[in-house]
């Protein structure tokens, strides 16, 4: 049976393309998302919950937040936070800040209970805030 | 002039049988290229392939589909200025989205842009000029808004299934190559050849866009996000 150039051609790229997806594609294990730590410093009744908010593998760090409701909180980007990832907005909660420096705080009190997202203004960085 | 006479033609001897076989050996080219590289230089990179070995493999993969029909275009060079718009910015698009959005997903979204608009700009220029400054229009602006747009895309999901949607993103642009060469195909059937690109032409192309990618993406700039 005499097998078309072409078809030994196309063979070929599919070996190249299985060989080298293996060897390139198998050990990409690295995930870009967070450890989820539950920030549950929470503060007692009446007082700001500070929360302070940095960046890890792209993203907010910790990517899980509790907070206590209907009772002001205090989240401040520290300055390992960058580019769009400062325009901080939890939509749900109506919040929404361009903290330029970790010294503009977003301050907020959140009056539902529930678990909301919390990410920057384009929806890059993400995470969650668990109101109770 | 029908689809199932395009891919029949795909088998022959003409210029629309080459198309195969320079994917298989720009392909080839990448890969061995690559093989060399890792073996003596790259492996000392500390996380080489789960950084840079997926969008690496799929840039090789990008280059092999884009280099084929820049060759076919070029076999025939002469097109009408509405074909040669529809060449140049489809050229210039998918050669500024796709390496924008690799070089973007590891260094960044200014410098995928950079590399992203050069590549395209260069090569969306180098195949519209085949129909005059109409085409040369057509590929500088796609390959402006591509490199552009591939970056942003890589960096916007960055945390959001990145690696598929760059598979999603490669598997389009095949497709649309694809229906550029069937487009060349319908328009050239009355036409001569009227040049040949040896296989040197093939392995060049691929060295040297292999090479300056695996450069830029290791050793290059990156934006503040990604150092």
């Amino acid at each position: 049976m005499k097998i078309k150039k072409t078809t030994l051609y196309f063979l070929g790229i599919l070996v190249i393309i299985v060989i080298a997806g293996y060897f390139m594609v198998g050990s990409s294990n690295v995930s870009v998302v967070n450890d989820k730590v539950i920030n549950d410093n929470i503060a007692g009744n009446g007082q700001i919950q500070k929360v302070l908010i940095s960046e890890k593998n792209y993203n907010y760090y910790p990517s899980e937040i509790k907070v206590k409701a209907n009772q002001p909180v205090e989240i401040t980007l520290d300055d390992k936070v960058v580019g769009c990832l400062r325009a901080f907005t939890i939509r749900d909660l109506g919040v929404s800040k361009y903290a330029r420096t970790p010294d503009e705080k977003i301050i907020f009190t959140p009056n539902k209970k529930g678990t909301f997202t919390f990410s920057c203004s384009m929806g890059m960085g993400y995470g969650k805030i668990i109101v109770e | 002039m029908t689809f199932k006479e395009f891919t029949k033609s795909l088998s022959g001897g003409e210029a629309e049988g080459e198309l195969i076989k320079t994917i298989f050996i720009s392909l080839a080219v990448s890969v061995i290229l690559l093989g060399i590289l890792y073996f003596f230089k790259l492996k000392y990179v500390a996380d080489f392939r789960p950084k840079y070995g997926f969008f690496l493999f799929l840039a090789m993969l990008g280059y092999s589909m884009i280099i084929p029909s820049v060759r076919y275009v070029r076999a025939y060079r002469e097109f009408t200025c509405m074909s040669g718009m529809m060449i140049g910015m489809t050229i210039g698009m998918i050669a500024g989205f796709l390496p924008g959005y690799f070089i973007g997903a590891t260094n960044g979204m200014f410098w995928g842009s950079m590399f992203g608009m050069v590549i395209g700009i260069s090569l969306g220029i180098w195949n519209g000029r085949c129909c005059g400054v109409m085409g040369v229009m057509e590929g500088t602006m796609a390959g402006f808004m591509g490199g552009l747009m591939g970056a942003m895309t890589a960096v916007m999901m960055y945390n959001d299934n990145l690696r598929a949607a760059g598979v999603v993103v490669l598997a389009i642009s095949a497709f649309i190559l694809f229906g550029l060469n069937y487009m060349v195909y319908q328009e050239t059937r009355e036409a001569e050849r009227k040049h040949n690109d040896g296989e040197l032409f093939v392995i060049f192309w691929s060295f040297v866009l292999t090479v300056v990618t695996i450069i830029f993406m290791i050793y290059g700039p990156r934006s503040i996000l990604f150092t």
